[in-house]
């Protein structure tokens, strides 16, 4: 059987990739899980200079879901590319680093390092955070900033170039488009959902920060649409990603479009969660004889 | 996910412990570490439940909390026969090199104080515990400090109790103070509420010496990924999960 995929140039050997933030710099998830059995890692959102992220408490648990607040706390991508790269060059595994900035020369100056870098192979660009002031979210707000920032990136990286979105104003058509028309070389869909929790006890907003990002199974049919809609509006290829914690989550995300999946909150509750995915992914198309995940993207129209 | 079968329950009001079989847990586990047990089968809750460990021994370790909201709830409800779907040991634990120990131990703080008291004791090292609880609801958790070190120095209750020393434990460490010096080199251990280990940490008496204490914090992994667990400390956030939850006591910032 074929489970391979494609986001543009870059081949991956399964479509089940560890999405950013909940798989550390590699090193963290390794003891856990053999990283070469996955079809890519994505790295912790990596800035310019170290951030040092929210203050605490910093999650929160609803029905299944979770919200958080981390802040993008990330060592900068210098330290990552000392400390972290070594351990990634010991494993065959795609490795994309996530980056974000607080503007678009911080954008660039991050990508411009990380782009050089031998052992990367997809840059995704955070432009969904809700959690920071600056955070990206900002640059999701309208088309011509988000045009203006995906456009010089465009220029500067070399690698596989990965647009991550999350839930916007705007609508994801649109926004594919123009991203198909900057030639980006993918997107992943979607980043977690704007949400706000309450403590009953002190009788006040639970997060320093108000608001805090959900995700979990509580956003599967909300990711779901948005990755229908993103795949009908464009070619790009798409990995879907929200709330995916089974086999069947995942073939799910496939068939409406994406060409790979991305497992994050899972891994929290169960480091191997992917490996579990990628398993219920395999039975499903064996027990139906279809020799390729190929046949089965984009099925559901 | 390791597996991990319950040998035994015992339940006091809203704490309950579970003893549990499994050699890998068990026979690898250091005191001060937790392990981050799945509370349910469905997607709801999601999040597993990081709870410290009380102690192993060869095949069997043994967990004790309290039931606190809808995770704890749900686990309570788990009998002898059930089977623990869980991660562990996680975490870096208490120091044991040293000379002698004083343990501080502050309500459900006792759980990873047992432990460590028994490995203490075990390797021939000499204790002195001093155990407070809030109020007479908690009383039942002196069981666990008496099991451990007969030779407890103070139990305290901040309500009153007769027979019982009334007071925080801060006014208990400086009554013992009064009778027993601390001397120089002895390991200070404390685990308890974040107020009980914020009063340790400017307490002229403990100034010179070396104080580990082990943090609480709400988690989202427990392994080190999704950094949820920040707690302040003197260079920037540490991550209890990872790089605790024993910190020394100069480390943290409150």
């Amino acid at each position: 059987m074929n489970v391979k995929t494609r986001l543009g140039a870059l081949e991956l050997a399964n479509p089940v990739v560890l999405t950013s933030g909940t798989a550390g710099y590699g090193k963290e998830i390794s003891p856990y899980l053999d990283i070469n059995r996955v079809g890519a890692i994505t790295i912790k959102g990596l800035s310019l200079f170290p951030c040092s992220g929210n203050p605490p408490p910093r999650i929160y648990e609803s029905a299944s879901g979770v919200l958080n607040s981390i802040g993008l706390e990330n060592k900068g991508v210098e330290r990552f590319i000392q400390e972290d790269i070594p351990f990634l060059e010991t494993f065959s595994t795609r490795v994309i680093t996530n980056i974000w900035g607080t503007d678009e020369q911080s954008y660039l100056d991050v990508a411009r390092v990380l782009t050089l870098v031998e052992r990367v192979d997809g840059i995704e660009v955070n432009v969904s955070c809700p959690n920071v002031e600056k955070g990206g979210a900002s640059f999701s707000c309208d088309l011509a900033s988000l045009g203006s920032l995906i456009g010089k990136l465009r220029d500067v990286i070399s690698k596989t170039f990965i647009v991550k979105l999350g839930p916007m104003k705007e609508n994801i058509g649109d926004v594919m488009v123009l991203l198909e028309h900057l030639d980006v070389d993918a997107v992943s869909i979607t980043n977690t959902f704007p949400a706000l929790a309450v403590d009953v006890s002190t009788q006040q907003v639970y997060f320093s920060r108000k608001t805090a990002g959900l995700s979990g199974p509580a956003i599967k049919p909300l990711a779901l649409r948005m990755v229908y809609e993103a795949t009908q509006a464009s070619d790009i290829p798409c990995i879907g990603m929200g709330g995916i914690a089974s086999g069947t989550d995942a073939l799910e995300f496939l068939l409406v479009g994406a060409r790979a999946v991305g497992v994050g909150t899972a891994t929290l509750s169960n480091p191997v969660a992917s490996m579990e995915i990628l398993e219920g992914i395999h039975s499903w198309l064996s027990e139906r004889g279809i020799e390729s995940v190929e046949d089965i993207i984009g099925k559901a129209r | 996910m390791k597996k991990a079968l319950v040998t035994g329950k015992r339940r006091d009001g809203n704490l309950v412990e579970f003893v549990c079989k499994c050699p890998e847990i068990a026979k690898s586990a250091v005191p001060g570490q937790f392990v981050m047990i799945s509370v349910s089968t469905t997607l709801d809750p999601f999040l597993n439940r990081p709870l410290g460990i009380l102690w192993a021994e060869g095949d069997y370790f043994s967990v004790l909390f309290e039931i606190v909201g809808r995770g704890t709830s749900l686990l309570a409800q788990l009998e002898k026969g059930d089977t623990l779907s869980l991660l562990g040991p996680l975490g870096n634990g208490y120091s044991l090199d040293v000379p002698r120990a004083l343990l501080l131990a502050g309500g459900r703080g006792i759980v990873t104080l047992h432990f460590l008291a028994r490995t203490l004791k075990e390797i021939g090292i000499s204790i002195s515990m001093l155990f407070g609880i809030q109020n007479r609801s908690e009383i039942v958790l002196s069981r666990y400090m008496v099991n451990c070190a007969k030779g407890v120095q103070r139990f305290c209750c901040e309500e009153e109790i007769s027979g019982v020393f009334q007071g925080t434990i801060v006014d208990a460490l400086e009554d013992y103070a009064t009778v027993q010096t601390i001397p120089e080199g002895t390991g200070v251990f404390a685990c308890g509420p974040e107020g009980m280990l914020r009063a340790l940490a400017r307490h002229p008496l403990l100034e010179n010496h070396r104080v580990e204490v082990s943090l609480e914090a709400v988690m989202g992994c427990g392994f080190g990924v999704c950094l949820s667990c920040a707690h302040k400390g003197r260079d920037g956030y540490l991550h209890v999960c990872s790089e605790g939850p024993v910190f020394p006591l100069s480390e943290v910032a409150w």
